[in-house]
C-alpha cells in the first residue's frame, strides 16, 4: 500500500490512469502540461504528455517556478479529497478540483510566474486532471500523519 | 485513339457500353496527351514532416517556406499558404489581412486540442442520472440553460461572421475558430437538451444587451474578441464553475465541466490574440481599455435584469427559500470571482481597468 504523498503513490495512480481507455474520450484526451503538487511543504511534479502522465518526481520549492501551475493544499485537505474519491469512485460534489479551487481563499491552482496563459491549462485540461485523481479510487492509500 | 478503344473494351459490360461504343466509332473523340506542366509547380518540394509524440499536428507542418507567416497577407484569393497562386484569380475581398488582427501563436495547438478533446452530448453525457427535481429548481435550471444556450448561439454567429473575413495566410486561426464555432454549437445543443429532458422546457429569452454589443461590434475581430472573451467568455466561465459546484446530478456536472474546458480554449485563444495585438500596435492597450469602459454600460444593464440572478440563486440555494439567503450569498461570491478573474486578465495584458461603480461591491478589497 503506497503512502500519500510519495512518488510511489503517484506512480500507482499513473499506472491506472495511463491504462484506462475511458479517460481518453468524452472530453478527456491528450494533455500536455507540467503540474506541481504541493502537499504542505512537500513538492511533487507530474508531467503529462499526450494520453499519459509520463512521470512523477519529488521536487523542491524552487521547481515550482518551472511548472505550468501547481495545486496547493495542506495534507489534511488532500487526505479529505482522496478519501472522498475512494468512497465515491470519483470526486463527490465538494471535492472536484474546480470546487476545491472555488472554495478556498487562496486558490487551489496557482503559479509562481503568474502567466495567465499557463495557469489556464488547469481549466483546459480540467477533465483529464480530474480523471487522474479519480483514478486514485482504485488504489489503497495510507496517510502519513 | 488506342486508349479510347481500351477504355471501350473495359466498359463493354457496363450499363454505358453502348454509349461508349458509339463515341469511339465517332471521328470526333480525341484524348489529348497529358501536358503535366503542373507537376513542376511547387515552391518547395521534398518536404517530409514526421509525426511526433502528439501525432502529425497542424503546427508541425510549419517547416521551410510552409512556416513563413508574414505580418501582412495581401493575397485576397483562397490560395493555401505555401501554394503557387494562379494568375488572374478574382479577389475574394477579405477584410482581415494583417497578422496583428487575428493571430495567436497557440491557434494550431488549440485546433488539435479541440478535435482531440471533443465530446458528444447525445452519448457522452450520462443523461440517465437526471432525476426529477422540485418545480422551482427545475425551472431555475431550465432558465439558466435557456440563457447559456442563447449565449452559445451568439458565439456561433460572431465567430462565423468574422472567420470568413480572414485571409488564408493565417489558416491556423481560421481552423481553430472553426472548432470554436463547433464547440459553441455543441453548447447550444447540450443546454437545450438539459432544458428539455426533465419535464421542464425552455424559459425566458435573456436580456441580451451584451449579446447585441458582441454581435454588433464593427471595429474588427480584435474588438469582438475583447467582448467575446474578456467580458462574456469570462462571465460564462465563472457561471459554469459555480454550476459545476452546485450540480444536481452527474449529467449536469459532466456538462458544466466539459463546456468549461471547451470555453477555456476560447479564453486562451483570446488572451493570446490580445497579447499579440498589443505587441504590434502601441495604441491597442488603450483601445481595449476604452472598449471595456463602453461595454460596462451594457454589461450593467444585463446585470440589473433579475432573471439570470434569481435563477442562479435558486440553483445555488436549492430552492426559492434557499435563494434568499445562501443562494444570493453564493451569487455574490460568483460575481466577486468574475470581477477578480476579469481584473487578473486585464492586469496580465497590462490593460488599465477601473471597475464601474455598480460593480465596485465585487472588486477585490486590496
Amino acid at each position: 500500500m503506497a503512502a500519500f504523498p510519495s512518488v510511489e503513490w503517484f506512480d500507482d495512480v499513473r499506472n491506472i490512469f495511463n491504462n484506462e481507455d475511458s479517460f481518453r474520450g468524452g472530453g478527456g484526451g491528450q494533455c500536455n502540461c507540467v503540474a506541481g503538487i504541493k502537499v504542505g511543504n512537500e513538492i511533487f511534479v507530474l508531467t503529462f504528455e499526450g494520453f499519459e502522465c509520463a512521470g512523477a518526481r519529488q521536487a523542491s520549492l524552487g521547481d515550482l517556478d518551472e511548472v505550468d501551475f501547481y495545486l496547493d493544499m495542506e495534507i489534511l485537505e488532500w487526505q479529505a479529497m482522496i478519501e472522498n474519491i475512494r468512497q465515491n469512485g470519483h470526486a463527490g460534489l465538494g471535492y472536484t478540483l474546480n470546487t476545491l479551487d472555488l472554495d478556498r481563499d487562496e486558490r487551489l491552482a496557482t503559479s509562481v510566474h503568474g502567466d495567465q496563459y499557463r495557469e489556464d491549462l488547469f481549466f483546459r485540461y480540467n477533465q483529464t486532471l480530474q480523471y487522474f485523481f479519480d483514478a486514485s479510487s482504485r488504489i489503497a492509500t495510507e496517510f502519513a500523519r | 485513339m488506342a486508349k479510347a478503344v481500351k477504355a471501350a473494351a473495359k466498359a463493354v459490360k457496363s450499363p454505358h457500353a453502348d454509349t461508349v461504343r458509339k463515341a469511339v466509332a465517332a471521328p470526333m473523340l480525341e484524348i489529348p496527351e497529358p501536358k503535366l506542366t503542373w507537376m513542376n509547380k511547387s515552391r518547395q518540394w521534398g518536404v517530409r514532416v514526421k509525426p511526433g509524440k502528439k501525432g502529425l499536428t497542424l503546427g508541425s507542418l510549419n517547416v521551410g517556406i510552409y512556416g513563413e507567416i508574414p505580418m501582412d497577407w495581401p493575397d485576397q484569393t483562397r490560395n493555401p499558404r505555401g501554394a503557387i497562386g494562379r494568375k488572374g484569380m478574382p479577389p475574394v475581398g477579405y477584410m482581415l489581412r494583417s497578422k496583428a488582427e487575428v493571430w495567436a501563436d497557440s491557434a494550431a495547438d488549440l485546433y488539435e486540442e479541440a478535435i482531440q478533446r471533443r465530446w458528444a452530448p447525445a452519448t457522452d453525457v450520462p443523461w440517465n442520472t437526471v432525476k426529477p427535481l422540485p418545480d422551482d429548481l427545475e425551472r431555475a435550471v431550465c432558465q439558466v440553460s435557456t440563457e447559456l444556450s442563447q449565449y452559445a448561439n451568439v458565439e456561433i454567429e460572431v465567430i462565423s461572421a468574422w472567420q470568413h473575413q480572414m485571409v488564408y495566410g493565417y489558416h491556423e486561426v481560421k481552423q481553430y475558430l472553426a472548432t470554436a464555432g463547433f464547440d459553441a454549437a455543441r453548447h447550444y445543443e447540450v443546454f437545450r437538451k438539459r432544458a428539455l429532458i426533465n419535464g421542464g422546457g425552455l424559459g425566458l429569452e435573456g436580456a441580451g444587451q451584451v449579446n447585441r454589443m458582441i454581435l454588433e461590434s464593427r471595429g474588427g475581430w480584435t474588438e469582438a474578441v475583447v467582448y467575446l472573451v474578456l467580458v462574456r467568455g469570462l462571465f460564462v466561465q465563472t457561471i459554469l464553475r459555480y454550476l459545476e459546484q452546485y450540480a444536481y446530478n452527474e449529467a449536469e456536472r459532466f456538462i458544466y465541466r466539459n463546456v468549461m474546458q471547451d470555453k477555456a480554449r476560447l479564453l486562451t485563444y483570446g488572451l493570446d490574440h490580445l497579447k499579440f495585438a498589443i505587441a504590434h500596435n502601441e495604441d491597442q492597450k488603450q483601445i481595449i481599455a476604452t472598449l471595456l469602459a463602453i461595454g460596462d454600460g451594457l454589461f450593467i444593464r444585463d446585470f440589473n435584469d433579475p432573471v439570470l440572478r434569481e435563477a442562479l440563486a435558486i440553483i445555488f440555494g436549492g430552492s426559492i427559500d434557499g435563494a434568499r439567503g445562501a443562494g444570493m450569498d453564493v451569487y455574490h461570491d460568483m460575481m466577486r470571482a468574475y470581477i477578480s478573474t476579469h481584473l487578473e486578465y486585464c492586469q496580465w495584458l497590462d490593460v488599465p481597468r477601473r471597475v464601474p461603480e455598480p460593480l465596485e461591491q465585487y472588486a477585490p478589497q486590496d
